[in-house]
Parts: structure tokens; C-alpha cells; sequence
């Protein structure tokens, strides 16, 4: 239980604080808009290519890839002024799939992980605040952090032929956030919108048989939402 | 405020959604195909214990590297060949020899009588050739071991006899072999040009010594033949040696008319010492002469012999039923402790026999979707010239101490913690000349397992 509400605390109450001490800060200089927008939609997240070779002991040119995942978001925001928003993306986890590359390729899925990318940003939002379309863009933190990581049988057999099931852990990092997107107002209540994130993350790979990859995940996301303004 | 509130209750219900259990695991185990046994074929790099009989069980021995589980002293110490782990792996059964026992010396423990273990399908046994039934150490070479060598051919039709003639078709087909045609057919070659060395060195110093001696008497032709006489008869009779034949030829020269100063040893020395040096460079020559002759017959045996196993796997494997057939080709044997030992030329032939043999195995197997084809070649190659990337401390040395005292086969057979190498071998490549330890094999197993993978069978 307290391992959960340590996990509860680090991913999510954390980046939420600091959401609603800017919304508090904002509220006391009374010059935000003051709303609070919920959406909920779509995201599709792709990491970046392949990892770095394994490190020994390892076929030369062993590499693995994480394959692109589709994951329900949930995305709480907050405006600040007409033109100033902080969201925060509470993103349930993305399922992913690992690969082999480079030596390894072919070889066929090598495991599972969820990745868990809570995002707090703050955005600009062009255009006046009764436009239908308000394009905006966005610097954020993104705390990625893995879950789940799940072996299979042809990734012992590729580590650790015969022995124990390998397993492997993926380092959490955070990394920073550039988003772009356009919001589409349908009513003064309702409203869909698109965005697009990049963010540059790198961490590590460790096997339980002992070797290590490098990634570059620098994942791109793609956000469909549709949203409410209380 | 209520807003507010509705919010946290969003955050609490996303934050409760992706809590628990949220560790790493194994996952699934099991191979993406359903492999119902494994049927392993092959010479000593696959075999589990044929020969753990009699004096090779007593030592602690049976299999071809570090024996014993010594996981508690290395993890890397398995004691494990690649067909026990990739039997583990596919979550089978621990493979066991289908037939054990020795025909050798039974003062040594080396006669121990053959039995046949019904459910037992590792037919691999070491010295086993492809056709050639007399393989390494087997008792028509001389060896007192008497290893049986039951050749590749007959492994099959034994298990094919105890099958109903076929493969069921969901068994993993193992096979590897072929280097024992090329260390026999080595040891030949070596043994052909030493006999044509000695013959020719033998002749030539007869030839030279008689000559020089019989130069100084005063009717050289006939001292010649007196001296050449004296000098065969002697080097006929049973328990000659190099100095009583000598005696021989300077006592028959001295007594040739005006031929007496050759007695005194000032004197036939420096003739002996010529005809020496004459029968080095003639024993030389014609040993060089013989591996320039010989040696390229083996390469194309080799292909022969390729071309015979290639036919076996097609015919006697594929052809009965078998969908799933690894087949090893030869590891880079000039790059063991072996291999290393030799000069050039020799090492020369050697690399062309193996590449002979893999050339042809692949060429012949290449368009075979029932037979993964495993280069353990471009592995032993690989891992000699870059050791550090496969996690190998030493790939020249032996981990096992094979001098007489610590080991009395001069083989991994009977190696295990009781005679290795001092220091950490654990990670050292090879047991002993020729054979990898349990982490090479780990290693030859994780390549085959990266070669199922990538066919789609693992």
C-alpha cells in the first residue's frame, strides 16, 4: 500500500500540486480566465527507431525497438488568462511492444511494457477567446515512466538460453515537452481538439541477465480529444 | 469549488486505473511453436553422456566441457551443453544418450557393455564421424578409450528404427557435426608425412654415410657395397639403434684395403654428422612433399563428406517427417587452442577444409525452409577476434588442466571442478583443445535460439 500511494505521489499528486498552486496563484492576481477544462480522447504515441547496441555480453549489433501504442488520455486544464492555459496530461498507460533490431531483427516481440507519461504544460493560445479555432503551442515536463515490462520466452531464450525467465527494467526519466495543436470550439461549453507532442526522452534498458541498451525514445504523440469547460 | 472537486475525482479514478502490479515479469515462456520432444544427431560438442560409463563416470565425468553443476561457485558453470539448454529452454525434457558404453582397454574401466535407453533421443556421441564409422579414439584407431562413434548415418536410422521409420514432425531436430572428418582426416595426414619423412631421411642417410665412407678405400664401388650391406643388415635386426648401425657401416668401412683411417672417430664423425644433415633436409622434404600431394585431397573429402550430411538431413530427416531441423555448421576450428597450435600451411588446410565443408553444408541446405541453418562458424570466428563484446575473458586457453597428472584422457570428458585451470575460467571460451565451455555453449545456444526466433519457431 505504501509503495502504491508513493507511485500515486510521484506520478500523479506531484505535477498536480504544482498544477493548482499556478491555478491558485492565478486565481489570487485574479486575471485568469479562471475555467477549468476536462477532455478525455485518444493518444497515439511512436518512439523513436532502435536502441543502442546491447551491451555485452551480446551478439554484436543486438538493438530492440519499442513499437508505437494507443492509449486513452485524460487532460485536465486550467487558463490562466484568455491566452494562457496549464494542462496536465494524466495519460493512462500506453501499451508498447518491444522488438528486436539491428542483430536481432526478426526475431519477433520480445516483451511488453506500459508507459505511463503524466505532462504538465503550460500553452499559448492564439487567436481571441470567442474564435472558433484557437490554435495553440506548448512547453512542458513529461515524467515517462515504465511499468509492467513484461519477458517472453524468445527473450530468455535470445539472453539466457535455458535459465531462469529474463525480465528487464526501463529507467523512468523526465524529459521536456514541445506541443503544438488547434482547438476547435463547438460550443461555449464543447470543444475537440488536436495535439501534437514531441518530447526528448533518452533512458536505459537493464536486463536482468545483466546487459544494458541505451534509448532514444524521443517519442512523438498525437492527441485527439474532445473537451468540456466548467 | 465543486469543480475542483469533480477534477480530483478525474485524477483519482486515473490514478487508481494504472496503479498495481506494476512490476517486471517473465511473461510467457513457451516457444510460439509447440515442440513435442528434441532428437539431437552430432559428435561430442552435442553429446550428454554416452560415454559417462566405467572410468569416465568415476572421475566425474561424461559430457564435453566443465562437468558438474558448479552454478554456486559461476552461474556460468551449468555444466550444460546448447541441446540440454535449449531443451530447458523449450521446456522439454533433460535430453539423456540414447546409447552408452565403452570398447576399450577394460584394465583402464574402458569396457563398459553398450546398452540402448528406450526414450532417450540424444544420439550425438563424441568422435562420431558423418559415414566414417571409426572415429576419434575409437578402438581401430589404437585407442585403448574405444569410444564407439556411432557415425551421423547410423545415429539416424537408430532412432528412425525405434520411431516407426519417421519423424513425428513436432520434434526439434538437432544436428552438428563434421569437425572429426577433419581432425581424422588431420591426424592422417600428419601420420602419412611423418612415415614419408622418416623413409625418405632413413634412405638418405644410409646413402650419404655409405658414400662418404667407402670414398677413402682403395676400390670405392666395392667398399660401397660391403658398407651398404653391414649398414641394412644391421638396421634389419630387431633392436637396432641409430648408433649400432652406424657402428656397423664405420667397421665394415675400416676393414675395406686402405680404408682404416675411417675407424678412428675424428675421422667418421663429420661423416656421420653429414649423412644426418642430409636425411633432415630429405626427411623434410618429402614430409613437405607428401602434405603438398595430400592435403588438398582433404579439402575435397570434406565436400564430400558435406555432401553426405547434406543428404542425410534431406533425406533421412526432412524426407521422413521432420519440420523443424537445426542444422550447426563447423565451428572455426583454426581458431580453438587447436587450431592455434599448428603452423601456417597446416592451419592453412584446416581453415580450407572447414570452409570446404560449410560452403557445401550451406549451399546445400540453403533452400531447405524446414532446416534453420546456424553459421556457429561466424560465432567461434567472431568471438576470437572480439572477445570482450561476448562477455569471454580467455579464448585461447584451455579452462581445464589437461596435463597427465589432473587429467588422464587429455579431454574435457573428464573435466570438472576437480582439475580446471587456476584462476576464473568461467568465462574462458574453450574446456579443453577443441571443446567450449558450459558459457560457449551458452552462447552457440543463444545463436540457434536467435536463429529460431528470426524462422518464427521460437
Amino acid at each position: 500500500m505504501n509503495q502504491r500511494w508513493n507511485h500515486v505521489v510521484t506520478l500523479f499528486v506531484t505535477p498536480l500540486m504544482a498544477a493548482c498552486a499556478i491555478a491558485m496563484a492565478a486565481n489570487a492576481s485574479a486575471q485568469g480566465a479562471g475555467q477549468f477544462t476536462v477532455k478525455v480522447g485518444a493518444g497515439n504515441m511512436s518512439p523513436k527507431g532502435d536502441s543502442g547496441d546491447m551491451s555485452a555480453p551480446a551478439l554484436p549489433g543486438s538493438k530492440v525497438a519499442l513499437g508505437s501504442g494507443t492509449a486513452p488520455v485524460l487532460i485536465v486544464g486550467y487558463s490562466l488568462t484568455d491566452n494562457i492555459s496549464a494542462e496536465l496530461d494524466l495519460g493512462l498507460p500506453y501499451k508498447l511492444k518491444l522488438n528486436g533490431a539491428g542483430a536481432l531483427a526478426g526475431s519477433g516481440q520480445l516483451g511488453t511494457v506500459e508507459l505511463l507519461r503524466p505532462s504538465a504544460s503550460i500553452q499559448y493560445r492564439f487567436m481571441p477567446l470567442a474564435s472558433m479555432m484557437r490554435p495553440f503551442v506548448g512547453l512542458g515536463v513529461t515524467y515517462a515512466r515504465f511499468q509492467k515490462e513484461t519477458g517472453s520466452g524468445t527473450l530468455t531464450a535470445l539472453l539466457n538460453t535455458g535459465g531462469p525467465a529474463t525480465t528487464f527494467a526501463i529507467g523512468a526519466k523526465a524529459a521536456a515537452t514541445l506541443q503544438a495543436g488547434v482547438a476547435v470550439n463547438v460550443d461555449p461549453r464543447w470543444f475537440a481538439d488536436l495535439t501534437v507532442t514531441k518530447s526528448t526522452l533518452r533512458t536505459q534498458i537493464q536486463y536482468s541477465t545483466g546487459q544494458t541498451h541505451r534509448m532514444r525514445l524521443d517519442p512523438l504523440a498525437v492527441i485527439v480529444a474532445v473537451g468540456y469547460k466548467f | 469549488m465543486r469543480q475542483s472537486h469533480f477534477a480530483f475525482a478525474l485524477i483519482a479514478a486515473a490514478v487508481l486505473s494504472a496503479c498495481g502490479g506494476n512490476g517486471s515479469s517473465g511473461g510467457d515462456q513457451a516457444p510460439k511453436t509447440r515442440l513435442s520432444s528434441q532428437v539431437a544427431f552430432g559428435d561430442s560438442l552435442s553429446d550428454v553422456g554416452s560415454y559417462a560409463v566405467g572410468t569416465v563416470k568415476t572421475l566425474g565425468g561424461g559430457k564435453f566441457t566443465i562437468n558438474g553443476d558448479l552454478t554456486s561457485v559461476n552461474p556460468a558453470l551449468t555444466g550444460k551443453n546448447w541441446t540440454e539448454l535449449m531443451a530447458a529452454q523449450l521446456g522439454l525434457a533433460a535430453p539423456c544418450a540414447a546409447e552408452t558404453g565403452l570398447d576399450g582397454d577394460a584394465a583402464n574401466g574402458f569396457a563398459v557393455p553398450i546398452v540402448f535407453h528406450a526414450g532417450c533421443t540424444n544420439y550425438a556421441q563424441g568422435g562420431a564421424r558423418v559415414i566414417n564409422p571409426v572415429g576419434l579414439r575409437h578402438k581401430l584407431t589404437g585407442s585403448a578409450f574405444g569410444a564407439l562413434t556411432v557415425p551421423i548415418s547410423t545415429q539416424i536410422q537408430n532412432h528412425l528404427n525405434v520411431s516407426g521409420g519417421k519423424f513425428s514432425g513436432t520434434e526439434l531436430v538437432l544436428m552438428m557435426a563434421g569437425a572429426n572428418d577433419v581432425l581424422m582426416q588431420l591426424a592422417g595426414l600428419s601420420a602419412g608425412a611423418t612415415a614419408a619423412g622418416t623413409a625418405a631421411g632413413t634412405s638418405a642417410f644410409g646413402t650419404t654415410l655409405v658414400g662418404l665412407l667407402a670414398a677413402g678405400a682403395g676400390n670405392p664401388p666395392t667398399a660401397a657395397q660391403a658398407i651398404g650391406l653391414a649398414l641394412q643388415t644391421e638396421a634389419a635386426r630387431p633392436g637396432h639403434t641409430d648408433a649400432s648401425v652406424v657402428a656397423a657401416a664405420v667397421g665394415a668401412a675400416a676393414v675395406q684395403p686402405g680404408n682404416s683411417a675411417v675407424a678412428a672417430p675424428a675421422v667418421h664423425d663429420p661423416m656421420v654428422a653429414s649423412a644426418q644433415a642430409a636425411a633432415a633436409t630429405a626427411g623434410a622434404n618429402a614430409g613437405a612433399a607428401y602434405f603438398a600431394a595430400t592435403g588438398p585431397t582433404l579439402v575435397t573429402t570434406m565436400a564430400s563428406v558435406a555432401t553426405e550430411l547434406t543428404g542425410l538431413v534431406k533425406s533421412q530427416i526432412v524426407a521422413k517427417g521432420a519440420n523443424y531441423v537445426v542444422v550447426n555448421n563447423m565451428p572455426d576450428i583454426g581458431a580453438t587452442p587447436f587450431g592455434r597450435g599448428f603452423d601456417a600451411a597446416t592451419l592453412a588446410l584446416l581453415n580450407a577444409m572447414v570452409k570446404t565443408f560449410n560452403d557445401t553444408l550451406g549451399a546445400g541446405l540453403a533452400s531447405e525452409p524446414k532446416v534453420a541453418y546456424v553459421d556457429a562458424f561466424a560465432l567461434s570466428r567472431d568471438q576470437a577476434a572480439n572477445p570482450g563484446l561476448y562477455g569471454l575473458s580467455n579464448v585461447s586457453a584451455t579452462a581445464c588442466d589437461l596435463s597427465p597428472a589432473k587429467n588422464l584422457l587429455d579431454s574435457s570428458l573428464v573435466c570438472n571442478a576437480s582439475n580446471l585451470s587456476a584462476g576464473d575460467v568461467s568465462h574462458y571460451l574453450y574446456a579443453d583443445t577443441v571443446h567450449p565451455t558450459p558459457f560457449g555453449h551458452l552462447w552457440l545456444a543463444r545463436t540457434v535460439s536467435k536463429d529460431l526466433a528470426q524462422k518464427g519457431w521460437l
